[in-house]
């Protein structure tokens, strides 16, 4: 769950002496949004990112970068003018869930990684850590989600792990998530099977409650302000 | 006006033995051909005979190397293959065989004029088979090697598929995805509540192929309002721009409300009229051509009728 195994690492850079046509260029080619500045020693200087760029641009230059008018104004200006300087940044061995909480906490859509010595190593962005966690869920592999409400006690989640096992089925993930009332969990088994329905009866026999898919939901806790 | 209706099934189709607790047993068979027998439809059918496919038409979907494999394992005795789903026997790759050589004899006849139209009763069902993978109780994909008999073999330039199985055609999808000459339009619950999680709205195909897959995604507790919904928004227009020249349709049971692999609820009625439906296509586009293909359904209850009526409208009687 290291940051360095997530991150993407043939990073597209700029230099601060960068031409804001050309990040605008290299942002359109690789559909990205930020651009690391780095120095000629692979430093991290600064971030670009293309709020940057649409905020250093008139209108008609952002729309039409070749019949705008106004450019040779606009050209005199460098990548150093509109940088964001000495940019917040992660360590390759920070983890992902870090990563997670600081983008959510700074509200920005990418932290560049570097070592100690702020070499640019890397840099993940909301992109990244969304495919590390759509693989978490399993959702690349065919299978079937099923909901589960049990009280919370010691050893539910054996019962139910056991029971499915039981049925030679495997798992693609499992997830706990806090339901509306205090003493109650829902369980998200990812089955990857197509063959749930004995599993099920099984379930319910047991005397669990298996949620109607309509009523799911992941996440019950008061969304972050 | 009737139709010449062929029907497809083989005894041998009943060999293919996928062990205990399995839902995709002999006895859906058994359930779909006693539905059609005793609605005394049996005389007014053309016999199709199950033919073991030539290899060379397997191949034309399926790589080399997935067809020896499942030959290998399924001589040598193995339970499954790919995944514990894919259950199997030692009859299960000669029963895969005669399942696609028989949708192909179809094929020929309703070319050939001696049908108009067909249901083929086959075991193993075929949609979720990707062309170098089992999947969900699918080995061949006998929808997909018929699609492509028909536009190498009788040069038909487009063939439209309507997959109404519960569960998303992954390998039909993925085998056609690039192909603008096949059209594969598929309807089944919400991949978010069902196996096998694709099938989503935003799976438009891809390349050439783009704009030529047309995915409906179901919510569970949706049944018949929805469907007819859903087939005019999404169906209707998509093979109207298309205009098939030869239309399979995937025939799953399972969105019925009896059967237990979905939460959508279809009732009995439904299914008359999407394969009425489809039929109407066909009439409009194809010159009636339409080739019927089993996949799921799992309500031994509920499969007699669904068979007999299945078939009456194929008839038009």
């Amino acid at each position: 769950m290291f940051v360095s195994r997530s991150m993407t690492s043939e990073v597209i850079t700029i230099t601060g002496d960068g031409s804001i046509f050309d990040a605008q260029e290299k942002m359109t080619r690789h559909t990205i949004r930020h651009l690391p500045v780095i120095d000629a020693e692979n430093t991290l200087v600064g971030v670009v990112t293309d709020r940057d760029i649409r905020s250093a641009l008139p209108y008609s230059l952002f729309k039409d970068p070749d019949c705008g008018s106004g450019r040779e104004k606009v050209e005199a200006l460098k990548i150093r003018d509109i940088m964001t300087k000495d940019p917040l940044a992660i360590s390759p061995t920070d983890t992902i869930q870090d990563a997670l909480l600081l983008i959510q906490e700074k509200r920005v859509g990418a932290f560049p990684v570097v070592d100690e010595n702020r070499k640019l190593k890397g840099i993940i962005s909301v992109r990244d850590l969304l495919r590390a966690f759509t693989n978490v869920l399993g959702l690349g592999e065919p299978g079937i989600l099923l909901c589960i409400l049990v009280t919370e006690e010691i050893g539910q989640l054996k019962k139910i792990v056991d029971a499915i096992t039981e049925e030679n089925i495997s798992f693609g993930s499992i997830l706990v998530a806090k339901y509306w009332e205090d003493d109650k969990r829902a369980v998200f088994p990812y089955l990857l099977t197509q063959n749930v329905s004995r599993v099920k009866k099984k379930l319910k026999d047991m005397g669990y409650h298996l949620l109607d898919p309509m009523d799911w939901y992941l996440d019950q806790l008061p969304k972050h302000k | 006006m009737m139709k010449k209706t062929g029907f497809l099934f083989d005894p041998r189709y009943l060999l293919h033995d996928t062990g205990p607790y399995h839902p995709e047993v002999p006895e859906r068979l058994q359930a779909i051909y006693k539905g059609i027998e005793e609605a005394d439809l049996l005389p007014r059918l053309t016999e199709i005979k199950a033919l073991r496919a030539d290899i060379r038409w397997i191949e034309a979907v399926h790589e080399v190397d997935y067809i020896r494999r499942f030959e290998e394992v399924c001589y040598a005795g193995q339970k499954s293959m790919d995944t514990p789903d894919c259950a199997m026997c030692t009859d299960t790759f000669e029963t895969a065989l005669l399942a696609a050589g028989g949708v192909i004899n179809a094929a020929d006849m309703v070319m050939q004029g001696e049908i108009d139209n067909a249901f083929c009763a086959v075991r193993p069902p075929g949609h979720h088979a990707e062309a170098g993978e089992a999947m969900g109780f699918c080995y061949f994909n006998n929808v997909a090697i018929a699609a492509t008999y028909l536009r190498q073999k009788w040069n038909i330039g487009k063939v439209g598929i309507i997959d109404f199985d519960v569960h998303h055609g992954n390998g039909t999808q993925h085998i056609f995805e690039k192909d603008p000459t096949v059209f594969y339009y598929s309807i089944h619950q919400h991949p978010s509540f069902s196996y096998p999680g694709t099938g989503r709205e935003f799976e438009k195909g891809t390349a050439e192929g783009q704009g030529f897959t047309k995915n409906t995604p179901v919510l569970p507790g949706h049944g018949d309002e929805e469907y007819r919904h859903y087939i005019k928004r999404d169906l209707l227009p998509a093979f109207e721009r298309f205009r098939p020249e030869f239309i399979l349709v995937s025939a799953g049971f399972d969105a019925h409300i009896d059967d237990d692999m979905s939460d959508v609820k279809l009732s009995t009625d439904a299914f008359t009229w999407l394969i009425e439906t489809a039929l109407q296509l066909a009439a409009e586009y194809a010159n009636g051509r339409l080739i019927s293909v089993l996949e799921g359904g799992y309500s031994l209850k509920r499969l007699p009728e669904l068979a007999s009526n299945h078939v009456h409208a194929l008839l038009d009687v």
